[in-house]
């Protein structure tokens, strides 16, 4: 029995070592990567966005993401916000496309998600999504940015964001949140990626927009007048965010 | 029980419509793409910083009747914010006393002067009010721009002690009407809109009538494929203003690759400035010596100056009332600042700009570290709502602190950490 307990001692000892040690210690989010998730968090209030991060892991922990790549999400229910392994190897690829361009090491670092409406800490789901991504690479963050938040006493709106890992205390218990310090760094104009991430917003509307469409429009059993109803409602989206 | 008959009528911005109404209430809304860049130009900012506000103004007019057949009218300002014209530094037009310079303003608005419909400031670790100086600027903005109810637009940020979580709090005054008057300030984005969604299902007609005219009519509406011929208008509208945003894209890109080249350009001339005054320094310090050593051999070298001079070198002059030139020159950067301090530390030279500038004022300060803040900062930790007078002396404390990596998180513990709670979940718990 003391075996016993001291075997599960060490164990637990060991992976508390080992999640300490890929535990990042801060996250430097460049300000220009900062203006495209505040403006893809700021397009809708009615659902939840996510997106990745790409950028290299400092020789201290430290994460620095250098630029996001805004994801489609195929489930738009709640705190459903799972990444499809074709959108991680898209996201990959296109890490390596940066890495040849800026001559750094840069790889999938982290995703981030949106809050509308929520508070800005993650919920249990986030948390667990989290962990699951950490099995896969162990230093990988998480952002949440909360928004659309309004104190209805003192007219005051708030937009709040926040970093995250993953821990187990134990083998089999809940995970829970660990705070990673995150700070924007400041630059001095836009980088070109950032740039393209940003216009890349009204086009993955539009495509989403006509999956949508096309699903509805087979659907033979509509009459007319219905279909000249959804005819009409289709293409707003993406104007109004070009708009 | 009372009928409400709202009925909306667009007039034009200025003069209001036949009814005699009373322009009492105002929505506001900001795009979010301005938003973004102001937070964008904020976080840049290694002090507080500003700008004004561009877009238009116009007045809704509500209809209601009662049971009692009195229509009363209620006129609604309707403010929406398009864009900003961020300032590249405090005081560019304003000075310390908080007087406007018009020849300046009119220099940085040039021909958006027209558009501005207010200004707002952003500050870090500061309550949510507007400051004395902020008012008189306010004020006299209001004059100057023919902007009667020029609105202002505060944004402050506060930070967890481990720098975790961050929040940026906004809130829109309307400083010409009674008491400060508060506006909430929406973000138009795709969830808010009156969009309906797609039906997946019709309402059942087996009229024969029916289905003959929807027959007769339908082609007005389907090409050959069946598909509405809007979409098809409507997708080349979206594809054209698709290219146009690409094409600006592609000329913002290179306009930022050349405002990075000349950022830098401008760095190296500053570090070869700051390295020329440090040689200068140095020779001075040497020359001075080599004069002692000659005029007192016996005394012992003093190359360490005493501690009363040192202090009057290192310490900021603070005008009763300063005036700064029409064209503020570009405050020092924080590293600049603190290369400044280690050779003042090290010389005897006369005093240099570092110490020529004016001590960091609570309100606009362009962001010298200030020594010893800690002691401020505590009383700052306590939230909204302490009385804690007059909320200018704690404005920009320990501002570029939270923009420069692996600073200490106790210093941006000084903010609110207390008020930074988790926000009440619309949902309820955190469980999903």
């Amino acid at each position: 029995d003391w075996l016993c307990s001291q075997t599960l001692l060490h164990a637990g000892a060991e992976r508390e070592m080992k999640q300490l040690i890929m535990q990042r210690s801060a996250v430097h989010l460049e300000s220009d990567a900062f203006l495209v998730c505040m403006n893809h968090a700021l397009s809708t209030e009615k659902e939840e966005v996510m997106g990745l991060c790409i950028g290299e892991v400092e020789i201290n922990r430290i994460v620095h993401i250098h630029s996001v790549i805004i994801l489609r999400r195929s489930d738009k229910r709640k705190d459903r916000v799972e990444i499809s392994p074709e959108q991680l190897s898209a996201a990959s690829t296109e890490a390596e496309r940066l890495a040849d361009m800026t001559g750094k090491p840069m790889r999938v670092v982290g995703w981030y998600h949106s809050h509308p409406h929520i508070t800005v800490w993650p919920s249990h789901v986030d948390v667990r999504t989290q962990a699951m991504y950490q099995m896969l690479d162990q230093g990988f963050v998480g952002l949440i940015f909360s928004c659309f938040i309004e104190d209805k006493n003192t007219k005051t709106g708030r937009v709040l964001y926040t970093c995250f890992q993953s821990v187990q205390a134990q083998k089999g218990s809940e995970y829970e949140r660990v705070e990673i310090p995150v700070h924007v760094v400041p630059r001095d104009a836009i980088g070109k990626v950032c740039l393209e991430s940003a216009v890349e917003l009204p086009r993955i509307l539009c495509q989403e927009e006509q999956d949508t469409y096309r699903k509805i429009h087979n659907l033979s059993h509509l009459d007319p007048i219905t279909k000249i109803h959804n005819g009409s409602n289709r293409p707003n989206r993406p104007i109004r965010v070009l708009g | 029980m009372y009928h409400l008959l709202m009925g909306i009528i667009e007039c034009a911005a200025a003069g209001g419509s036949g009814i005699d109404g009373d322009v009492s209430i105002m929505a506001a809304s900001i795009s979010g793409y301005t938003f973004s860049s102001v937070c964008f130009h904020s976080a840049n900012s290694n002090s507080d910083h500003e700008g004004f506000l561009l877009g238009e103004v116009r007045q809704e007019e509500t209809v209601s009747i009662s049971d009692t057949q009195i229509s009363t009218a209620e006129l609604l300002q309707v403010v929406e914010i398009h864009n900003h014209d961020p300032c590249a530094q405090l005081f560019s037009f304003y000075d310390y006393a908080g007087k406007v310079n018009e020849d300046n303003l009119n220099r940085i608005l040039k021909d958006r002067r027209k558009s501005v419909i207010g200004w707002y400031r952003f500050r870090r670790n500061t309550q949510q009010q507007m400051s004395f100086r902020e008012q008189i600027i306010h004020k006299q903005l209001t004059q100057l721009l023919g902007v009667p109810d020029l609105v202002f637009l505060l944004f402050s940020f506060i930070s967890t002690a481990n720098s975790s979580t961050h929040a940026l709090e906004y809130v829109l005054f309307r400083p010409n009407r009674r008491y400060n008057q508060r506006i909430t300030l929406t973000i138009p984005n795709l969830g808010n809109t009156s969009q309906q969604e797609y039906k997946v299902s019709s309402v059942p007609n087996t009229s024969l009538n029916y289905a003959k005219v929807i027959k007769e009519h339908g082609a007005e509406f389907f090409d050959k494929d069946g598909v509405m011929k809007d979409i098809r208008t409507i997708f080349q509208v979206y594809s054209a203003l698709q290219d146009k945003v690409q094409a600006v894209c592609g000329e913002v890109e290179q306009s930022e690759r050349v405002k990075e080249k000349i950022q830098e350009d401008v760095n190296k001339l500053k570090q070869q400035i700051a390295l020329r005054k440090r040689k200068t320094a140095e020779e001075e310090r040497r020359l001075r010596e080599a004069q002692n050593a000659e005029s007192h051999p016996t005394s012992e070298e003093n190359s360490e100056p005493s501690e009363t001079s040192l202090l009057s070198r290192v310490a900021f002059h603070a005008p009763s009332a300063p005036e700064r030139p029409g064209t503020s020159p570009n405050p020092p950067s924080y590293s600049d600042l603190l290369s400044q301090e280690d050779s003042l530390l090290s010389s005897s030279s006369s005093p240099t700009s570092a110490a020529l500038l004016p001590r960091p004022q609570a309100v606009g300060s362009p962001g010298h570290p200030t020594p010893g803040p800690l002691g401020m900062g505590l009383g700052l930790s306590l939230g909204l709502g302490l009385g804690l007078g007059d909320s200018s002396e704690y404005e920009n404390l320990v501002s570029e602190a939270a923009h420069l990596p692996m600073v200490s998180a106790s210093v941006l513990a000084q903010g609110r950490p207390a008020a930074l709670s988790p926000d009440g979940d619309a949902r309820g718990s955190q469980t999903s």
